[in-house]
């Protein structure tokens, strides 16, 4: 039988360690080696300083929910089973925003500012995508 | 005057024409092209020979059939000294337009042909698979999520509702209901209507979204002394802008608006205010770029959206007509090329829904690629003048 299989991130250069690192359950991104601009989404150049040389630094996790919308009628078939679902973009405290979705937590209690934080969630072996749940306490 | 300023009025919108729109299956892009280009000579009776510019809009749903605009320029016969094929989404008609300008400014062309067509049915290729590792794998694809995102972030900051989304909608409805050619045409929407209409990304219904259309559309732009020689009224190109906002998000926290560079740039080269606009027609893809337009570029403030889509402020007699021939909503999807020609319809004064007295005639555009990390939005803005 014909499978239509949910879409995976696709990977490149610039963004491969963000994956790698996912797989090692940490969140990090780029920082800039000359200007300390934290780049998302991942990028050869720094669009503040356009400096190229960068390290990856992990990230809190810890956020807030920036926005949030509830996906009835999926725009790929794939995630049809899975409707209604969430994606939320999620604010981090380190200032870069995030989508994802939040797991343990019902679609009706999503809310503006809601504390999050990062889980990690292996969708397919070897494939780690960082989710959000909401933060207790 | 060293600026755009001093184009003001120099150049105008001479010819218009539609194909047949709406749900229009076997038709190729191409034909809509060509069908819509036709339509525009004839309407100003333009010599073919006289038109020595090509702009298209790129059909970016058909992959990559590079050229297009060549391909327009060779089936219709002419030869153009100017061409190019532009990729600005729905923000293209009025970059078309304003490169349009530029070219006959530098004497790159005498005449310039601008069109667009489109087939939903079959599409060329794939269509949702646009688009970046950031937000696919989460299901957050197409440009619906991205909207939908915007309308909860109006929602929260600025108190706008789903009832107020379903006022625009019906507003524009009544437009369409007026305009023979509109895809929605025949059918009536209440406020109810849209209430009970299905969710699709939450907080947003079907009835908050655009149609599928397929068809084209055409215009033409000269000097205004050869559009004076020609059938038709001329529609003066008063005022031009556009920006581009690529930060993520950032049109909704950008304290701006985004795109408010973008009218500011095209008040200053019309010598005019929001005051002065007589009609407008927005960009209305999904309702909440309606509020978000009508703050960006002067005509509101967040506060009083709810107030003038409700009270019929935004029809004939009201404090702002806009969309009156139904919109990307009601009228149909021709990335915004049927809000060109109408923008000119109302200076001619031949709308359905006809503004009485129009001076000054604002249309906009918005596109690119804001549903994906980092958004791309080019934000356009024109301004017609009748002589």
């Amino acid at each position: 039988m014909f499978v239509i299989e949910k879409p995976l991130p696709a990977i490149t250069e610039d963004g491969a360690p963000y994956w790698e690192y996912a797989k090692q359950r940490e969140l990090r991104v780029q920082r800039c080696a000359t200007c300390s601009h934290l780049r998302f989404p991942p990028s050869n150049v720094c669009p503040k300083c356009l400096a190229e040389e960068h390290e990856w630094v992990a990230l809190s996790g810890r956020g807030t929910i920036y926005s949030f919308i509830v996906i009835h009628r999926p725009q790929h078939p794939a995630f049809q089973e899975d409707a209604p679902y969430n994606v939320a973009i999620v604010e981090l405290d380190e200032g870069i925003r995030l989508h994802g979705n939040v797991v343990d937590c019902r679609n009706e209690d999503l809310h503006i500012a809601m504390a999050v934080e990062v889980v990690f969630d292996e969708v397919k072996d070897g494939v780690v995508l960082p989710k959000f749940r909401p933060r207790r306490g | 005057m060293s600026g755009p300023e001093r184009l003001r009025d120099r150049y105008a919108i001479a010819g218009i024409g539609l194909s047949r729109y709406g749900k229009v299956p076997g038709v190729s892009a191409m034909a809509f092209c060509l069908e819509s280009a036709k339509r525009a000579i004839d309407d100003c009776g333009i010599a073919r020979d006289d038109i020595d510019g090509v702009l298209c809009l790129m059909p970016a749903q058909m992959g990559e059939q590079h050229g297009w605009a060549s391909r327009v320029a060779a089936l219709l016969g002419i030869t153009p000294t100017y061409s190019s094929t532009m990729d600005m989404g729905g923000a293209t008609p009025i970059g078309m337009l304003q490169t349009a300008v530029m070219a006959l400014e530098a004497g790159f062309a005498k005449a310039v042909l601008c069109t667009f067509g489109t087939q939903t049915n079959p599409m060329g290729i794939f269509p949702m698979l646009f688009g970046s590792p950031w937000t696919i794998p989460y299901g957050d694809i197409g440009a619906i999520t991205f909207m939908a995102h915007l309308a909860r972030r109006q929602m929260y900051e600025h108190g706008i509702s789903s009832l107020d989304y379903a006022h625009i909608a019906v507003q524009w409805r009544r437009h369409a209901n007026a305009n023979p050619t509109a895809q929605m045409g025949k059918k009536t929407m209440t406020v109810e209507d849209h209430q009970a209409s299905r969710l699709v990304a939450e907080p947003l219904r079907l009835f908050d979204c655009c149609l599928f259309t397929d068809g084209g559309g055409a215009f033409i732009v000269t000097s205004a002394e050869r559009a004076r020689d020609l059938r038709q009224t001329p529609a003066l190109v008063s005022g031009l802008g556009q920006v581009h906002s690529s930060e993520v998000i950032r049109p909704y926290d950008d304290g701006r608006g985004g795109g408010s560079d973008a009218g500011t740039q095209a008040y200053r080269m019309a010598a005019c205010t929001p005051k002065d606009i007589s009609v407008v027609q927005l960009y209305d893809a999904f309702t909440p770029r309606v509020p978000h337009d009508l703050v960006s570029y002067g005509f509101a403030a967040w506060d009083e959206i709810g107030e003038l889509a409700r009270t019929g402020q935004l029809t004939v007699g009201g404090r702002l007509p806009c969309n009156t021939a139904g919109g990307l909503l009601s009228d149909g999807h021709l990335s915004g090329m049927n809000h060109v020609v109408e923008s000119v319809r109302q200076v001619r004064g031949t709308s359905t829904t006809q503004v009485p007295d129009v001076q000054l005639s604002m249309v906009t555009g918005y596109g690119g690629a804001p549903h994906e990390p980092p958004p791309t939005v080019a934000y356009t803005v024109a301004i017609l003048r009748r002589p």
